[in-house]
């Protein structure tokens, strides 16, 4: 992640002088997603750079350490080993960007990762995730015992209820939401997050990330939201520190991609390992 | 009823979408149409194949892929009805001045310019976005015009300049390229603007990524061009964007509405009153809101002023290839010995033709300008004498100097005629057929010394009576809503006004036809100068005096003397909207040439005489339809 952000005073007149006009926004989104394909070895050389933004994640009720164990060693080897070689791309640390899981789970991350010698971050989900509406002082406790089993980075929900009447909080990053919703993240609503994570840095000079989660699952909705960052935001951004993808299953299907343009054939369910 | 016979004479640069626009209406209402395409791009081939594959019906599309002068060729074969023109404003001229006379009614669809006008209140990440739908992509025609609100500029430019460095431009096939290429020649003209306006002082930006190979061209942004400068008032080349400020949206509608182009525009605004207001006030074919580009074939699409003023799509696009029930064949009726040069240049002097006998005359009648008699110019007056050679009175000679004030008197009119709500205007009318009403005797006494039967003038002044009380009651705001597939939100299609209307009103039927041409003209919001039948104008002078104390002055100026001369005056007038012409076949031929100065539409009667008393000729949709102008509006909707 980049130093931790200076910040800047709250001025809402910043926000109040925003104009979004929903139509346009609309006819821009679909444009995006026709406007640059990428293929053959581009696609492949895309897809492996997708492969590094993503955290991969797992947040449901019946996580226990051996599913986190599994997830943690596909964090480490995203791709298998011979399509690599085949690409040429083995032995470059492709591994995906964090490994993502509840504040319970976190000492297992950190565990198996220690275990697979691999140095990613643990990230975690914290304050009363998903709906937000705990105490702030168990909030706070989830943060510091989160922190304390060893995850370098919190996914905060913020507070609707504030959000709501107006109170706001700063960040590092800012998420599309927490992917628990019916509505997660679609391109309408990215374009105007990036905007504004654009004109933020116009007038301070602070970068913010993005991460968009919640129904991510193919390979070329990744490649749409990769050159989505591209285009509005610029290659500077296309990074790990500032941009994730929050998924799951987006992976499988990343590999799958791959595995059909090294082999040509499309691959069976068998013929890739889990996470 | 339909057309006949069209020939269209299509640009290279145009996609195989638009030219289908052009041809299926046309083939759609039962015309045959001839295509003519610069071979410049293998379009015209595909359609020349499509056009085979109508088997059954052979010859009902025929395409001809050839250079630009057979569009001559093609417009003065016998038997071609309409040509319809889309292509550069000088061609078009210059295709105009040549057919005048000719049988072929010519409509005309030129240049490929739009405008773009953000306001402060607007989402400036989209309007980027419709900046490069305009400009900097292969759906747009031509170069944008933008103006930006000062008060944003920076922020706007700043904007605009790091969207242009995303750009890319390369092979159309390609399918991750946002332009492509036109070709040398529009490379060529794009850089000539360059260079002129760098040569002037302006600010020259160019981004992105585009092959550095010939006909590939950088997409530009020109800044600080001198409103002086002869590129502000050229046409802007693709993909060239040309930016200015503005500070309020007064001004904004003065420097949009401030070139002879009149194609297209977007107004870019979150306030939704500021919004209609821009956009109504635009002088322009099309406009949307908060959108760029978006097309549809049900939308009526044209413009105004140099952009032409034929349509496609929607009603209009269909009344292209339309005629009234009933009308003839257009024949070519050209004069091969009129002289434009000397046209109507002079006035034979009317010497007066011997010792007046009989009781002197009423004193002279003056002009009928800007709401009350005036004396011409000139200070001379003319006779006007009955069927049995008696002397019936003088009527002012009017000359250039009083069709310019008859003009300006119509032009400072109009603002309040189009700001009248429609029953102020229909009341009006009416008023005035109540007065008609009441001057009954005196109109038919002026019509019967003039050889009409008693009876037939009071039917002349019935009718007359009848068809103000109709257009009257025809007044009404026009627009409808239109339905569009793909849009969520209305398009509406309005009719405006044209402006100044110039009328010269036909020999038959002194008093009716000058009604009959004045009703429908003040009922879609016009103010007119009519200059009325040469030898009876005495009924058009009488009704000018309940005009006057009816009407506001200056909406109706009423101009007499040598008919050609004013005639001429009109034609070549620059600030006349339109002009309609009921005179002799010279005339018409002068009429149709001139006006390709300012390109005004035109309306003239070819030298045969109308039957003014029959409905469909004389108080027919036809009368609406050319009074007025469309205007389709885009109102995308979405929050």
């Amino acid at each position: 992640m980049s130093a931790h952000q200076r910040g800047t005073e709250l001025d809402l007149s910043w926000i109040s002088k925003v104009q979004v006009n929903q139509p346009a926004v609309l006819r821009r989104a679909e444009q995006i997603q026709a406007r640059r394909p990428v293929k053959k070895e581009w696609q492949a050389a895309w897809l492996l750079k997708a492969v590094t933004f993503i955290d991969l994640t797992t947040l449901s009720g019946d996580d226990t350490s051996s599913n986190v164990q599994r997830l943690c060693y596909k964090a480490k080897y995203p791709i298998r080993e011979d399509l690599l070689k085949a690409l040429n791309m083995h032995g470059k640390g492709i591994t995906t960007a964090a490994v993502c899981v509840y504040p319970a789970r976190v000492c297992d991350a950190v565990r198996a990762l220690k275990a697979a010698g691999c140095d990613i971050p643990v990230a975690s989900v914290a304050t009363g995730f998903p709906a937000g509406q705990t105490h702030l002082k168990t909030r706070l406790e989830e943060i510091r015992l989160a922190v304390e089993a060893g995850a370098t980075e919190i996914d905060v929900v913020i507070n609707r209820t504030l959000v709501l009447t107006g109170q706001w909080e700063g960040s590092d990053f800012i998420k599309t939401s927490t992917g628990k919703e019916t509505v997660n993240a679609t391109f309408p609503v990215a374009i105007v997050m990036l905007r504004a994570i654009r004109d933020f840095f116009w007038k301070t000079g602070n970068k913010i990330g993005f991460k968009p989660a919640g129904g991510i699952r193919s390979a070329k909705d990744s490649l749409a939201w990769l050159s989505l960052i591209k285009e509005e935001l610029g290659d500077e951004w296309l990074k790990p520190e500032l941009f994730r993808i929050g998924a799951s299953t987006l992976l499988a299907d990343i590999e799958r991609q791959i595995y059909h343009h090294v082999t040509g054939r499309y691959a069976a369910y068998h013929d890739l390992s889990m996470s | 009823m339909r057309t006949g016979v069209i020939g269209l004479v299509l640009p290279p640069t145009f996609s195989f979408l638009e030219m289908m626009w052009r041809i299926c209406p046309a083939l759609a209402v039962g015309c045959t149409v001839v295509v003519l395409v610069p071979p410049a791009s293998p379009t015209p081939l595909l359609l020349a194949q499509l056009a085979g594959e109508l088997g059954q019906f052979p010859g009902i599309l025929n395409v001809i892929s050839g250079p630009a002068f057979l569009g001559f060729v093609l417009s003065s074969q016998p038997g071609v009805q309409k040509v319809a023109f889309c292509g550069a404003v000088e061609e078009g001229r210059a295709l105009r001045r040549l057919l005048a006379g000719q049988g072929p009614e010519l409509g005309l669809a030129l240049g490929a310019e739009s405008l773009l006008l953000l306001t402060e209140a607007a989402d400036f990440d989209s309007a980027v976005e419709g900046v490069v739908d305009a400009a900097w992509s292969d759906r747009g025609g031509g170069g944008l015009r933008l103006l930006i609100q000062e008060s944003v500029w920076d922020e706007t430019m700043r904007r605009l300049q790091a969207r242009m460095g995303r750009l890319r431009g390369g092979r159309g096939l390609d399918g991750a390229v946002d332009m492509g290429a036109r070709g040398t020649a529009a490379r060529d003209r794009a850089q000539h603007y360059v260079s002129e306006a760098q040569s002037q002082g302006a600010q020259v930006f160019q981004a992105g990524t585009v092959p550095s190979e010939s006909p590939f061209f950088l997409p530009t942004l020109i800044s600080d061009l001198p409103p002086a400068c002869p590129c502000t008032q050229a046409e802007v080349p693709w993909p060239l964007v040309v930016a200015s400020p503005f500070r309020t949206a007064r001004e904004a509608l003065a420097l949009a509405n401030g070139t002879p182009r009149g194609g297209s525009a977007s107004v870019w605004s979150e306030r939704l009153g500021q919004a209609l207001e821009l956009a109504y006030g635009l002088r322009m074919g099309t406009v949307w809101i908060n959108a760029h580009g978006l097309r549809d074939p049900a939308v009526p699409t044209g413009g105004c002023k140099e952009s032409g003023s034929s349509w496609h799509g929607g009603m209009d696009g269909l009344y292209e290839y339309l005629r009234p029930s009933g009308t003839p064949a257009r024949l070519p009726y050209l004069s091969e010995n009129l002289n434009y040069d000397t046209f109507g240049l002079a006035v034979p002097s009317t010497l007066p033709a011997g010792p007046e006998t009989g009781p002197s005359p009423a004193p002279p009648y003056g002009l009928f300008v800007g709401g009350r008699f005036q004396a011409p110019g000139a200070r001379s007056s003319r006779p006007i004498w009955d069927s049995h050679g008696k002397l019936h009175g003088y009527v002012a000679e009017g000359g250039a100097k009083d069709i310019r004030g008859a003009v300006e008197a119509a032009h400072q009119a109009a603002p309040g005629w189009v700001g009248q709500s429609p029953g102020a205007r229909a009341a009006l009318l009416w008023a005035l057929a109540a007065a008609l009403q009441r001057r009954e005797s005196t109109l038919a006494s002026r019509l019967e010394r003039h050889g009409v039967e008693l009876k037939v003038a009071k039917a002349e002044v019935e009718l007359s009576v009848r068809r103000l009380r109709a257009w009257g009651a025809r007044v009404q705001a026009q627009g409808c809503t239109l339905q569009v597939a793909e849009l969520r939100g209305p398009v509406l299609r309005l009719r405006e006004p044209l402006g100044v209307l110039a009328v010269v009103c036909p020999d038959e039927w002194p008093l009716l036809a000058f009604v009959s041409l004045l009703a429908p003209a003040l009922a879609h919001g016009n103010t007119v100068v009519l200059v009325p039948s040469g030898a009876c104008p005495i009924p058009a002078l009488e009704v000018c005096q309940d005009v006057a104390s009816l009407l506001p002055a200056g909406l109706v100026n009423v101009v007499t003397g040598d008919r050609d001369h004013l005639t001429r005056c009109l034609a070549l007038h620059q600030d006349v909207q339109a002009l309609w012409y009921f005179g002799s076949a010279q005339g018409s031929q002068f009429v149709e040439w001139a006006s390709a100065g300012n390109l005004k539409p035109v309306w003239v009667n070819r030298g045969c005489p109308r039957a003014w008393d029959q409905e469909a000729e004389g108080a027919g949709p036809e009368l609406g339809l050319r009074a007025a102008r469309t205007k389709a509006l885009w109102l995308p909707m979405g929050d």
